[in-house]
């Protein structure tokens, strides 16, 4: 449904990404794991059309979603935006109100329905409607790091994408809003395909049904989870997932 | 005498841990700089204390006093600064007016709209920069060429406005394209993410988070317009206005020239209207600030 062919990200004349190809499976949670800066971010950010906002930034190959190249010529990047939603690694809730951090997606979108309604719903999935419920005036940036990034997954949510890019969703969190966060991710997998950046390995093996491991830009192996963490085909994925460095 | 750690505390204490406790040391690391701001600050103090003895002497100059007791004939009334006092409005509103919708305009047109590595772009954005530090005397006689001369304008509010304006108008890009540049690239990108189209992100995000350096640049750059009277002698504003504009078409009068104007007499009673000029000056000034203040704040409910 989401694929990449021959995918590449350069920033300026550094590589990020370098020929990528994969699909991802409709309804289904992929997994995107790999040491730091090897491309994780680059390659979810390649599909929500987020990259071209960076200076320098060039993708060639394409992207596809239900067959359509996101780069095409007449593809406008803001509904590839809508219908693919990202949360993004570093939580940025605007300056504002909880409520209208919600509500500034779907009013952009255009959404007619009852925000507070919508708001309540998001707020609950993202483990953070107990929380805030008293006061959704309160300002989003007295919110802690975590109550921020549950803000943010529930702000994209509000947005009702098809398909959900996280980069890290639970690197902020303790673990019981993990776990929140992380049961939220499979009880979306009935309506929505999930690609999910970590660097948790027992999180991507809990969660994903294809683990993508990319190396240095390069797409390494692409299994599914139970192959790439118990009987990978290569060796550097082997020595990824035990924790061997050659 | 401070009774050792282990007393104090609540909790048992190792003897290794209360060996190695030594008394706290009282005493101050030397910071150079806390004694240099200081000073600093005293310099500045002292600077302030004296305009105010000055505008104090001012102030009681023009209420008719002088150094010898005898009041002067006519100090500075309605009638004389009326007209300056009028000019300067009108003058100040005609900055504002076209110095900040253009000027904002055209920083975001900079910042969020134009590819910044186009060259005409960077070049655009250096000549802004220096362009604001080209002396005001200069806009005078650009205004004088292209408005006086060029347009006949005549040497009218309006020609004074529009040179004020341009005055001006370089700061207003400056401060504005930098409040927008200071705007997290993280908010952008996370509107983006959302699909928003970039006049909602702006419009919802970048605007506001910017509007306080926004407005407060905007406000210096009109009150430091507000007070030249450079570029409006040479485009020949009038001193001896008898009556107050009541258009851009009338002749033009402002209080910085008329000051000058009358400062630069001989005679004491010039003197003491020069100072309830200046008095007034000030104090549309400081209206003009406080004004935009409140601007600031009203600025900071409404846009959200
Ligand atoms: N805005 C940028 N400008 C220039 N280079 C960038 C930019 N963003 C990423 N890169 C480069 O692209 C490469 C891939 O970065 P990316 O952020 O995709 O890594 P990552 O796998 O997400 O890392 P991490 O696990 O630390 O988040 C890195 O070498 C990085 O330096
Ligand atoms: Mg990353």
């Amino acid at each position: 449904m989401l694929s990449a062919d021959r995918l590449s990200v350069r920033f300026g004349s550094k590589t990020a990404l370098a020929d990528v190809s994969l699909d991802v499976p409709a309804q289904k949670i992929v997994s995107v794991i790999g040491r730091s800066a090897c491309g994780k971010t680059t390659l979810l950010r390649a599909f929500n059309r987020t990259n071209e906002m960076i200076a320098g930034a060039r993708t060639t190959g394409t992207a596809r979603f239900h067959g359509t190249d996101l780069y095409g010529r007449t593809v406008d990047p803001v509904e590839v935006r809508r219908r693919i939603g990202m949360i993004f690694q570093r939580a940025t809730p605007f300056p504002k109100s909880v409520f209208d951090n919600i509500a500034f997606g779907p009013r952009a979108g255009g959404f007619a329905g009852d925000l507070h309604e919508l708001a309540e719903e998001v707020l609950t999935s993202a483990g953070l409607w107990a929380d805030v419920a008293g006061d959704l005036d309160a300002p989003a940036l007295a919110l802690s790091a975590g109550q921020q990034q549950q803000l943010c997954i529930a702000r994209t949510l509000a947005v009702r994408p098809d398909v959900l890019l996280m980069d890290e969703p639970t690197a902020s969190l303790d673990p019981a809003a993990t776990a929140r966060i992380e049961s939220l991710v499979h009880s979306l997998k009935a309506t929505y395909t999930v690609v999910i950046a970590t660097h948790d390995l027992s999180q991507a093996a809990r969660l994903s049904d294809m683990t993508a491991f990319l190396d240095a830009g390069e797409l390494v192996e692409y299994s599914p989870t139970a192959t790439l963490f118990t009987n990978p085909r290569t060796r550097q994925a082997e020595e990824y997932v035990t924790g061997r460095t050659s | 005498m401070t009774p050792p750690v282990a007393e104090r505390s609540a909790y048992p204490v190792s003897p290794t841990i209360q060996a190695a406790a030594k008394p706290m040391l009282p005493g101050r690391r030397r910071d150079f700089l806390a004694g240099a701001s200081r000073l600093a600050a005293a310099t500045m103090l002292a600077a302030a204390a004296g305009l105010a003895g000055v505008l104090a002497r001012a102030v009681w100059q023009a209420n008719g006093g002088s150094a010898d007791g005898t009041p002067y004939a006519g100090g500075a009334g309605w009638e004389t600064i009326g007209p300056a006092v009028a000019g300067t409005l009108w003058l100040a509103l005609a900055t504002a007016a076209l110095a900040l919708p253009i000027g904002l305009g055209t920083a975001l047109y900079l910042e969020e709209y134009a590819r910044p590595k186009r060259r005409a772009v960077r070049a655009f954005q250096a000549a802004v920069a220096h362009l604001a530090g080209v002396p005001s005397v200069v806009y005078g006689v650009a205004g004088l060429v292209v408005l006086v001369h060029g347009l006949s304008a005549g040497r009218s509010i309006f020609a004074g406005g529009l040179a004020l304006a341009a005055l001006a108008l370089p700061t207003v890009v400056a401060t504005s394209a930098e409040a927008i540049r200071a705007v997290p690239d993280d908010l952008r990108t996370a509107a983006y993410g959302l699909g928003a189209t970039r006049w909602q992100v702006v419009r919802h995000q970048v605007l506001p988070a910017a509007a306080a350096p926004i407005a407060a640049g905007a406000c210096a750059a009109i009150t430091r317009t507000a007070g030249e009277a450079a570029p409006l002698l040479v485009l020949g504003a009038t001193s001896f206005a008898t009556f107050a504009p009541a258009g851009p078409g009338d002749p033009l009068v402002s209080l910085p020239t008329q000051v000058f104007a009358w400062a630069v007499r001989p005679q004491a009673e010039f003197a003491a209207q020069a100072a309830g000029a200046a008095i007034a000056l000030l104090a549309i000034l400081l209206g003009l600030n406080v004004a935009g203040l409140f601007l600031r704040r009203r600025l900071r409910k409404v846009l959200p």
